[in-house]
């Protein structure tokens, strides 16, 4: 069943994003309560799905990496049909349905890959850095679609084009706000994260592997981060316009680099739960909550 | 049936037009003499910048005024030559009449096609004919009729939604693209002239409130500003203002550029890139056009502005066909309403008739057979019902298949001698 959950998810969502590029060709007046049917159609069943997951197989949002993307694509699609009530005009879809689709396609990707060992050490600590990752994706994600917005909004009008009637995005003005707050809040989630995952590991391990390469995109990830942070509140310009947007481009750069690392490192994660090397190095960044090594690892 | 005859933009002088133009109080000194005059026949009087139409209706062709003596009415009551004034007008009857207002009201007829306040204008001029006393059953029907269509064309065609003017669209396509709000904006008004104040007028009804107005003129900056409870600054204080500002209208006669790029510069720094939204309305421009390039500044001249409106003009035009179509369709739906009313009556006398006779017989028929049941008298009401309806069926079907195309007055002529029914 979750597999075909899966499926029918994702088509739904994929059916969503295709009204929303109809309207770029026509108006409709029905387009708008067909695709908030669709989305909350997909969403439904998205919780159904998670909600099995977590109820009847016992796997919580972050005891996979399946699991996981899952939670992150019900997330964003949560925001953008919030986003769709709230601006029934614009086509926020074009830009945020295929950011849930990714999601999804990295779902389907992971979803042969081992469960996380679980520990019953750290919990509470575990699930907070389980629960700031997720919630620092979430908004690096969405305001990867808003910058992307404010950027295709701002060439059209700095050429002095209006934009396409039919094409209607929300003004600058709200777009740079919602960057900016998911920049802000990204850099708060994504640290928390980052600071809990390295706490985990030295109580867990007593060190930390720097030289693994999650570990180091994760660093760099951080340090990215920490850079922006200073660079916003020493530089007043930076807080605006499309600088905030490249700022959120170039953050979830580091974040996909930092996520590939992590869903595709032999032994990591997925490869825990069927055991790793006794003795091999393992990382921290972006552990998961739970995410225990077998006796005689370091982390 | 309704006539029309009236002059417009399309084919009057402006001279005739101002001439035979009415006043709100004037069309209603015109509509009473009217109905002084003809107290049988209903009256509309349409006046705006750009036309003048004079509508009359009855019940029948031959309480109706011709054309000519409707503008004989119209050059009397404005002591004009009757000659002079008819050869001008136009005329229009039955369902061209009818289309005509159609279009009217829905701005389709209009200098600036699509411009939504004719509609307002066809509604007073009823709403008067109402107050009156000169509406009467079929004008109330068509003007009703009118303010519906136009009602359909907004709602399912964009050709409203499409502005034209250059403030207007300066505010609705350009700048709520960059704000969201306009209550915590610093608006800066430089130049004090007309086109300063119309497009002042859109953004404060989009919300703006922190009006700055800087002139040349000192005095004419603090009129404007109290009418739009704003603030004046010297004019040598322009460039500290432009520092402060959010959105700047700009609309001075000045021969040379008032803001250079280098006086940008000047205050660029204090800005901190914060998005600036020049609307450069003033021919020359008042801004360099190199200040466009500057960080956070979006710059548009009218001729930018310009475009955009005929854009706008374009897509109204691809509209126009769609909209033309829902005005066919509310002609032809109203024509057949108006056609099938018109034989009402007849029809109405024609059962009263038939009804009559069936009651008389069926009174002499129960005399007679006074021993029947009362189920069997009902049996027998129901075949003689049946019988009239069946007799009455073919007559009226015909009728209301021709009223389909026109007021069947043979039809109805023939009904009345064949049948002897009353006028």
């Amino acid at each position: 069943m979750p597999s075909s959950l899966v499926w029918i998810v994702t088509i739904a969502y994929l059916a969503a994003l295709l009204l929303e590029v109809t309207r770029i060709y026509f108006r409709s007046q029905l387009r708008g309560a067909a695709l908030v049917g669709l989305v909350m159609g997909g969403l439904a069943t998205h919780t159904l799905l998670i909600g099995y997951r977590w109820v009847g197989l016992g796997r919580d949002p972050f005891s996979s990496n399946f699991d996981w993307c899952l939670s992150v694509a019900w997330a964003l699609a949560g925001v953008y049909l919030y986003l769709t009530l709230y601006h029934p005009q614009n086509p926020i879809g074009i830009f945020t349905l295929p950011l849930v689709l990714l999601l999804m396609l990295a779902a389907a990707t992971v979803a042969s890959q081992e469960p996380f060992a679980q520990s019953q050490e750290a919990r509470i600590l575990a699930t907070m850095h389980g629960l700031s990752l997720l919630l620092g994706t979430v908004v690096v994600f969405l305001g990867l679609a808003t910058g992307v917005m404010y950027l295709v909004l701002a060439f059209w009008m700095r050429r002095k084009h209006r934009p396409p009637r039919l094409l209607r995005l929300p003004s600058l003005e709200w777009l740079q706000r919602m960057t900016q707050r998911c920049l802000l809040l990204a850099l708060v989630c994504l640290s928390l994260g980052f600071v809990t995952g390295l706490v985990l590991s030295q109580l867990r391990h007593g060190y930390i592997n720097w030289a693994d390469r999650v570990v180091w995109t994760t660093t760099l990830l951080m340090v990215w981060l920490a850079a922006v942070a200073v660079f916003i509140l020493l530089y007043r310009p930076a807080r605006q316009g499309r600088k905030v947007a490249y700022l959120t481009l170039a953050s979830f750069l580091f974040l996909l680099v930092a996520l590939v690392a992590v869903f595709s490192t032999p032994g990591h994660i997925g490869g825990q739960g069927a055991g790793e090397r006794p003795g091999s190095p393992s990382r921290v960044g972006m552990a998961m909550p739970g995410e225990s090594l077998p006796e005689g690892s370091l982390r | 049936m309704i006539h029309l005859v009236g002059c417009s933009h399309h084919n009057t002088p402006v001279e005739l037009r101002e001439r035979l133009a009415f006043s709100p109080q004037t069309a209603q000194a015109a509509l009473a003499r009217f109905r002084e005059e003809f107290p049988q026949v209903e009256a509309v009087v349409l006046s705006t910048c750009n036309r003048v139409e004079f509508y009359t209706a009855a019940e029948t062709p031959e309480e109706l005024l011709s054309h000519r003596q409707m503008g004989e009415f119209l050059a009397r009551f404005h002591r004009l030559d009757a000659e002079g004034v008819l050869e001008q007008l136009f005329r229009r009857s039955g369902q061209e009449a009818v289309m005509h207002l159609f279009m009217v009201a829905a701005g389709l007829d209009s200098m600036v096609v699509g411009e939504p306040q004719i509609r307002a204008q066809v509604k007073q001029a009823y709403d008067l004919a109402c107050r009156c006393e000169t509406a009467g059953p079929i004008t109330h029907a068509v003007f009703q009729a009118a303010l519906k269509a136009a009602r359909r064309v907004s709602n399912e065609t964009t050709i409203h939604r499409k502005r034209l003017s250059v403030p207007s669209v300066a505010v609705a396509e350009f700048a709520k693209q960059i704000f969201e709000r306009f209550d915590d904006k610093q608006l800066l008004v430089i130049g004090a002239g007309e086109m300063a104040e119309e497009t002042l007028r859109y953004a404060t009804d989009e919300g703006a409130r922190h009006i700055t107005v800087v002139n040349r003129s000192r005095e004419r900056a603090e009129q404007l500003a109290r009418r739009w409870q704003g603030q004046a600054r010297p004019w040598e204080e322009l460039l500290e203002a432009l520092a402060q500002a959010d959105m700047v209208i700009s609309t001075t006669g000045a021969p040379e550029p008032i803001v250079r790029l280098e006086d940008f510069r000047r205050i660029e720094a204090r800005r901190y890139q914060r998005p600036l939204l020049v609307l450069d309305l003033a021919i020359p421009r008042d801004f360099d056009p190199a200040i466009g390039d500057c960080l956070g500044v979006y710059l548009f001249s009218v001729d930018d502005l310009q475009e955009v409106c005929r854009q706008n003009l374009r897509e109204r035009q691809q509209e126009l066909p769609a909209a033309i179509e829902i005005l066919k369709e509310e002609t032809a739906a109203f024509m057949a309403e108006l056609n099938r009313r018109a034989t009402g009556p007849i029809i109405r006398r024609l059962r009263q008739n038939w009804q009559q006779i069936k009651d008389e017989e069926l009174r002499r028929l129960f005399n007679k057979l006074s021993h029947l049941d009362p189920r069997s008298r009902q049996e027998i009401e129901y075949a003689f019902h049946r019988l009239l309806n069946k007799l009455l069926h073919p007559p009226l079907e015909s009728l209301r298949d021709h009223a389909q195309e026109g007021v069947p007055h043979g039809l109805l002529d023939a009904l009345r001698k064949l049948f002897q029914l009353p006028d």
